[in-house]
């Protein structure tokens, strides 16, 4: 009886030590590192080539990236639980304010090196706030397959999106509230500075109408470039940098049209009790290095907003960026704030009760 | 009770009374289960009642059309992926369970190769298969049938073909599990006795094999009641599943307790779903119909009510049958006997080539130039090969998923071995509860799990550690070895075994001559299933993993995510190569165990 006993007493011990081991691993494993968020993709092994591999090489400082596209939900479970993983995260321009209190830290800008205390002296005040500073701009823009639509049958505005009869062919859409809003109004004649707040009502009725044409609601960044390039779609809202690297990098049959477009800002952040937060504001200078910025945007044109990078930039380059003059005259000045503000019915966020009107459409 | 037992071997402990009370073999899964399974769960109901009043949040779900509709919606496409599996499944299991030798053994790998082959993977094939410049399409133009590509994706279709697809291969193994067990003299002997081959199907195998094709029917529903993968990739914004709200919720600061909310709204609707089948059809169907009480010839073993009352009950549904599915047979037996033959291939081969088709378009689009999944491809490399091979991370990635599945394995054989002799070998009442506690992990909604065991993680420190991965897919693992093992160990006579003890063996002896020897395969395929279910296991591993540990599968859903190239079908074929190399290497094995 007491064999067969001991055997899985014995076994059981030897799930545990494996369970305590386990645990204990990381704890030692955090010297020379920074753990830090990644976007992935065309976009990722451009930062892991412009950005982590020369820096580890200069510092000793080995980057971990881990990809995610949406880290907010994450930093506050790991900060309410006293258990943050992560040294540097990409966050919603509204997130710096929705987890500023909870689970940021103040950033002392005062210990970032020379290069990069000029590269952001010369940035607006609002994007380096004291719990994050933009790194990036994004743009979202009409993007469109030329083999189908080209020179003057090109669409230039949401209301040729919404044209099927002028523009016939499928069309691919964000899955999202934000962004598709704003494009059914303008759609629908709202002047752009007219758009905040959103008449969601009013949207959504517009969304109906293009909604049969719509072969694809997508939800991540790669998924607008290959519907076009698959020829699901023939015309899409799309994320900017990606269209853009395809455009420079493979030469594929896509471009995109910037008016009425739509730019904004990822900050980047350290979560509180980040595990290693003297790399990671070491990260943060590196990456804020004017010339550097600039060299990263020939691999993909997503910029960091200065205009000393934008000097330092080819204008060849530099015309596909999100906040290249010429392309934020024709796009949006879209409002985070009105996305982070609370919603109609008080229960959550007007992000949170557009996503669920428009998911009630879609589901239709 | 053991008096009798004792006349024979008075001395030592005697070896009836262990095997009379193994219920403490038990334990180490009870508390590996109550820590890491049902504590979690438990957690996770806390939270999703914490508002301002404990409905608050539930309120929401239901106040909201968007989310009661979309449980609904998640039913029909469960119980539609379900019957399609079932009609297919079926005729697959017979095929293999008819065919011998070299096409048996190719048949059944083409069912069980894309079990080790992740999801995402085979979902993924399925996206080219099915777009507008994929082969179908460029076939359909060829032959004449369309004169311009159809919209195959993003539809209900395409989300029924692509879940169907890829549960496919549990059906047909629920099935071919009870087919297997068949006596080949019953179906002889109806033959004997008269019966044509409509009879013998209808009268003797469809009543056997019923067991098989309900526990497979139930683990399909289920299963596909929390898919969200599959639908995220192929289906159209009408075919939103009820956990997609769920990992759509998971992107929102505000939503903690609304997204527990939601967690476990699809928890017990799952749970009733069991509750109600399980009520009219015995819970035994989840592991597989083999009934625990009646195997051993002791009078006290009938202990739960349901195994009693299921004879009765199958006797009226035969009824019922019989007056509805007679006729329509008696009309089809009017048809030439090779007809039942060619249905049975016909639809089988339709089944083994979805199963395999995907996975050689896969193949193919590894050799591609482009950096896009476009088929066919429009030049050939090696590039994304180059790129697997020199990337480190890809390889890291592939070293960790190995050595957690190692690792998670060891622990699923160690208790649910343990866990299988306590339930099979002892008297304890409740075994019905009891093994449905143990196999239950298996339905509940992998989503569900990992965002309750998040919380977990955290708390002790376990997240993106090997052992709390590995811990964390053994909740997964666990019921497999349950399952296999317990079949094993019920077709062991238990009178050479107290045979053995009688003429004076040590228990240990009893263990390592009689009733390990005979459960060995058992154990090998249960070892094996479980290493599986931890290598491919993404949905777990998304909530639990970080940084500095990447898995296989999470890596593949990364480049799923971020960037779409042949990366994913160079993995996917290494696996092939992989798993088509494993079943080469575990032949001789097999067959010895066979045997033997």
């Amino acid at each position: 009886m007491t064999i067969l006993l001991r055997r899985s007493l014995l076994a059981a011990s030897i799930a545990v030590t494996a369970l305590t081991a386990g645990a204990v691993g990381p704890v030692w494993a955090q010297s020379k590192e920074v753990i830090m968020q990644d976007p992935g993709g065309a976009y990722g092994e451009a930062l892991r080539e412009v950005m982590f591999d020369p820096f580890e090489k200069e510092t000793g400082i080995k980057v971990v990236t881990v990809q995610e596209a949406r880290s907010g939900p994450r930093i506050k479970a790991q900060v309410e639980a006293g258990r943050t993983e992560w040294d540097q995260v990409f966050i919603f321009d509204q997130e710096t304010k929705l987890l500023g209190d909870c689970c940021l830290e103040q950033i002392d800008y005062s210990k970032l090196d020379e290069s990069a205390q000029k590269t952001l002296a010369s940035m607006p005040e609002n994007l380096r706030r004291p719990n994050g500073v933009a790194l990036q701009v994004i743009g979202i823009g009409l993007a469109f397959n030329t083999e189908k639509f080209d020179g003057d049958a090109a669409p230039q505005n949401w209301a040729d999106f919404w044209n099927i009869e002028k523009f016939p062919g499928n069309r691919c859409l964000p899955a999202w509230p934000r962004f598709v809003f704003e494009a059914a109004l303008m759609a629908d004649g709202v002047a752009k500075e007219d758009l905040y707040p959103v008449d969601m009502e009013r949207a959504l009725k517009k969304i109906a109408e293009i909604k049969p044409h719509v072969s694809k609601w997508w939800t991540t960044s790669a998924q607008a470039p290959q519907l076009l390039l698959d020829g699901e779609a023939d015309m899409c809202m799309a994320y900017t940098g990606r269209i853009n690297s395809l455009v420079m990098n493979e030469g594929a049959p896509v471009d995109l049209n910037w008016n009425q477009g739509f730019v904004y800002y990822d900050f980047f952040s350290i979560p509180k009790g980040a595990p290693n937060m003297e790399n990671s504001l070491k990260l943060l200078s590196w990456r804020l290095d004017a010339e550097r910025a600039a060299e990263l945007t020939t691999q993909y044109p997503v910029a960091l907003p200065s205009p000393l990078v934008f000097e330092a930039a080819d204008p060849e380059v530099s015309r596909l960026w999100a906040n290249n003059p010429e392309n934020l005259a024709k796009a949006v000045e879209w409002s985070p704030e009105f996305w982070g503000a609370p919603s109609p019915d008080g229960r959550s966020t007007n992000e949170e009760y557009g996503q669920e009107k428009l998911n009630a459409l879609l589901a239709q | 009770m053991s008096v009798a037992a004792a006349d024979y071997a008075p001395p030592a402990t005697p070896f009836s009374e262990r095997l009379k009370n193994p219920a403490w073999l038990l334990v180490p899964a009870a508390v590996f289960l109550a820590f890491i399974y049902l504590l979690p769960v438990i957690d996770l109901v806390r939270i999703s009642m914490s508002g301002s009043t404990p409905w608050v949040h539930f309120e929401r779900v239901f106040a909201v059309p968007l989310y009661w509709e979309a449980l609904v919606r998640t039913m029909q496409i469960s119980l539609t992926v379900a019957f399609l599996c079932l009609v297919f499944g079926y005729p697959t299991a017979l095929l293999i369970h008819r065919s011998r030798g070299i096409t048996q053994m190719l048949i059944a790998t083409a069912i069980i190769l894309p079990y080790f082959i992740a999801i995402l993977i085979r979902t993924y094939a399925w996206m080219v298969l099915l777009g507008r410049n994929g082969p179908i399409n460029k076939l359909l133009q060829w032959l004449g049938i369309l004169d311009e590509p159809a919209q195959l994706l993003f539809n209900r279709g395409s989300v029924l073909l692509g879940m169907t697809a890829v549960l496919l291969p549990l059906m047909v193994l629920s099935i071919y599990s009870s087919v297997s067990r068949l006596d080949p003299g019953l179906t002889r002997a109806a033959q004997a006795s008269g019966a044509g081959p409509i009879a013998t199907f209808w009268r003797v195998l469809l009543p056997l094999t019923a067991p098989g094709m309900g526990a497979g029917f139930l683990l399909v529903f289920v299963t596909a009641l929390g898919f969200f993968i599959t639908p995220t990739l192929l289906g159209g914004p009408g075919d939103q599943m009820f956990a997609m709200h769920i990992t759509q919720q998971a992107d929102f600061v505000s939503s903690e307790g609304f997204l527990q909310a939601l967690a476990v709204v699809l928890l017990v609707i799952t749970l009733v779903v069991v509750a109600v089948a399980g009520r009219f059809l015995g819970f035994e169907f989840i592991w597989g119909g083999g009934k625990l009480t009646e195997v051993h010839d002791e009078p006290k073993d009938s202990v739960d009510g349901t195994t009693v009352n299921t004879a009765p009950r199958r006797t009226f549904a035969m009824i019922v049958a019989d007056a509805i599915g007679w006729p329509i047979l008696r009309v089809l037996s009017a048809l030439p006997g090779w007809t039942g033959t060619l249905t049975v291939r016909a639809m089988g081969g339709f089944v083994i080539a979805a199963l395999i088709v995907p996975i050689i378009v896969v193949m193919i689009i590894s050799f591609s130039k482009a950096s896009f999944l476009t088929f066919p491809p429009p030049g050939w490399s090696f590039r994304w090969y180059e790129k697997f091979f020199t990337d480190s991370q890809w390889i890291a990635a592939f070293t960790s998923s190995l050595t957690i599945a190692v690792i998670s394995s060891a622990m699923a054989v160690t208790l649910g071995g343990c866990a299988a002799m306590g339930i099979v070998r002892s008297t304890i009442k409740g075994k019905t509860i009891l093994m449905l506690l143990l196999v239950s992990p298996v339905i509940v909604p992998p989503v569900v799990l990992g965002l309750s065991l998040y919380s977990l993680f955290l708390r002790f420190d376990l997240v993106g550690t090997i052992g709390g991965l590995a811990a964390a897919h053994a909740i997964g693992g666990l019921p497999i070895v349950v399952v296999i093992v317990a079949a094993a160990l019920q077709g062991v006579d238990t009178r050479l075994e107290q045979a053995a003890s009688v003429h004076g063996a040590s228990p240990l002896t009893v263990f390592r001559t009689v009733t390990l020897p005979a459960i060995a395969p058992g154990l090998a395929a249960a070892a094996f299933f479980a290493f599986l279910h931890s290598f491919d296991e993404l949905v777990l591993s998304l909530f639990l993993s970080s940084a500095n540990l990447q898995t296989l599968p999470l890596r593949l859903w990364a480049d799923v995510n971020y960037q779409l190239n042949p990366v994913l079908a160079v993995v996917s074929t290494l696996e092939v190569l992989l798993v088509v190399g494993g079943i080469i290497l575990s032949r001789p094995v097999l067959a010895r165990s066979r045997a033997a």
